[in-house]
């Protein structure tokens, strides 16, 4: 499986200290999918897009979940994780994923335990290939 | 390394400007990691999982459970023992004294204990009742059975009248129901041990209302502290919060083997903590929650917990607030003062950290300008004196079997 990083050019998630960051250059959108609700961060590799918004907003040590939305729909989340690479270590629990609706997702039970550069992880499978879609989030 | 200061206040007579009130030019980064300590006391939130939190009845009965001897075996100790509220709640010595072995572990103090998420060093309980019978049911520590404390309970007219007082119904048949409805009362009154406001606080609030005149009162020395703390010591990356804890455990390059005197072997801390959570019944996933776990969000959190390599040795991160009345410090209580924890990450073995392990620790090499300014923040957190004198802190007088 191949990471590729999310194309997010810069999105503002929040304006209490969080916000996503572009790890490499914007790629297209995947075709036909409807357009991200106002708010959302946006990760898209040619042919899948995720969408997801945190409720409630991230901070320090405060538990939140995520809602996603999948295009296609029919792309299945398998998994939903994050991690510190400057530290070195992941967080202490193991969200749970469950679906919401045709391409609706719910992953809650995420917290993030200290401020810094956070990378969330969705691994998602389509048309039977895992994909692994990586978005960093600067948490202050 | 630091731009000069600014608004410079002459003394009234307008020719002592060394003794004048001073404020740093903090950035507004550092303005922010300082705002977010802050405010204090923090809004109540109950524990859902305790129907007697706030419960007036409940509280006053957990008061002087705290004091009771007979909730020991042979009534010897109380939790007040070892939590001294005239000391901090803690029993000032290196491990817990009052206990019949003498374990590995320094007896943590309980300001501010319902503010966490995970209890006891290793947080081998989610929720503070549920820490509360540790000590009753642990062999070394109270060392009471839950069928003898029981039968304790409802053949004491005064316990037993005080448990059906704090939960408004009659004494169950179930001896679990009993002894954790006892805890239960313990967790109710010790959520009302909220450490004072500090001199702190009074600067964290003037910053955040732009009232330089009252932040330049706090001392110069804790603002170059505050300075390193939120800054390049990175000490709020754990410390975080109002309660300077993120609520979660670390490895701070404190050894964890245990002294042959207190049994040897090794303290795994978090790793051993999560052994036991997972083992026991006595969680917000079990029986006793007193409302909907499926709405709890930290039964959530217990059970999509993750055991990892990183966790053996780590420890809870603790509060800062009232640090300078809770020596000795760390898990085992080998730190006797806070110049002693300072020095430590000045002076921090990396090569002790785990190898493949966090990156979030380094030594930091402090001048000994840096380390007291470091110390003098840091006693800032505290009040001048342990404050026990309370009312709700004042021992009530002391049963015995």
């Amino acid at each position: 499986m191949k990471a590729v990083r999310a194309a997010a050019a810069g999105l503002v998630l929040a304006a209490t200290g969080v916000a996503a960051q572009p790890a490499s250059a914007p790629v297209a959108p995947a075709a036909d999918c409807p357009p991200p609700k106002a708010g959302a961060a946006v990760i898209a590799q040619p042919g899948l897009r995720a969408t997801w918004q945190a409720e409630p907003t991230p901070a320090v040590s405060r538990p939140f979940a995520i809602r996603i939305t999948l295009c296609p729909a029919r792309a299945e989340l398998l998994r939903v994780d994050a991690s510190m690479p400057e530290h070195r270590h992941g967080m202490n629990y193991r969200p749970r994923v469950q679906a919401s609706g045709p391409g609706a997702w719910t992953a809650d039970g995420l917290l993030w335990h200290m401020p810094g550069r956070w990378d969330l992880l969705l691994v998602v499978r389509v048309d039977g290939q895992e994909r692994r879609l990586v978005q960093s989030v600067t948490l202050r | 390394m630091r731009r000069a200061a600014v608004g410079l206040l002459l003394a009234a007579a307008g020719v002592v400007a060394t003794a004048a009130p001073r404020l740093l030019d903090f950035t507004a980064d550092e303005r922010a990691a300082i705002l977010a300590h802050g405010p204090w006391p923090p809004p109540l939130v109950r524990d859902p999982a305790n129907a007697l939190e706030g419960r007036p009845e409940a509280i006053a009965f957990g008061r002087r459970l705290f004091h009771d001897r007979r909730l020991s075996a042979d009534g010897r100790v109380a939790c007040a023992s070892c939590h001294v509220p005239a000391t901090g709640f803690t029993d000032r010595r290196r491990t817990a004294q009052a206990r019949q072995d003498e374990g590995p572990r320094n007896t943590p103090t309980l300001w501010d204990v319902a503010q966490q998420r995970w209890f006891g060093w290793g947080g081998a309980t989610d929720s503070l009742w549920a820490a509360s019978m540790v000590p009753m049911l642990a062999t070394g520590e109270m060392a009471h059975t839950v069928p003898a404390l029981a039968a304790r309970v409802r053949a004491a007219p005064d316990l037993a009248a005080g448990w059906r007082r704090a939960h408004g119904r009659e004494i169950p048949a179930d001896d679990e129901a009993v002894v954790v409805g006892l805890a239960k009362a313990l967790a109710a009154w010790q959520a009302t041990v909220v450490s004072p406001r500090t001199a702190f606080d009074e600067f964290r609030d003037a910053l955040a209302r732009g009232d330089v005149r009252a932040a330049a009162q706090y001392p110069l020395a804790a603002q170059r502290g505050l300075r390193l703390f939120v800054g390049e010591a990175r000490c709020s990356v754990c410390h975080s919060g109002p309660r300077f804890s993120n609520g979660e455990f670390g490895d701070v390059g404190v050894p964890f083997f245990v002294p042959a005197a207190q049994g040897g072997g090794v303290d795994s801390g978090r790793h051993a903590g999560l052994l036991a959570l997972q083992a026991s019944r006595l969680t917000r996933l079990g029986p006793h929650h007193d409302g909907d776990a499926a709405a709890d969000p930290r039964a959530l959190l217990t059970r999509q917990l993750v055991m990892e390599p990183r966790h053996f040795g780590e420890f809870r991160v603790p509060g800062l607030r009232q640090l300078a009345h809770t020596a000795p410090y760390w898990h085992d209580g080998s730190a006797a003062t806070l110049a002693d924890v300072v020095r430590h990450y000045s002076l921090l073995d990396e090569d002790r950290l785990h190898a493949d392990g966090e990156r979030i620790l380094r030594r930091l090499n402090l001048s000994p300008q840096q380390t007291a300014d470091l110390e003098a923040f840091l006693r800032t957190l505290s009040t001048p004196a342990p404050r026990a004198d309370q009312r709700s802190m004042a021992s009530p007088s002391t049963h015995t079997r």
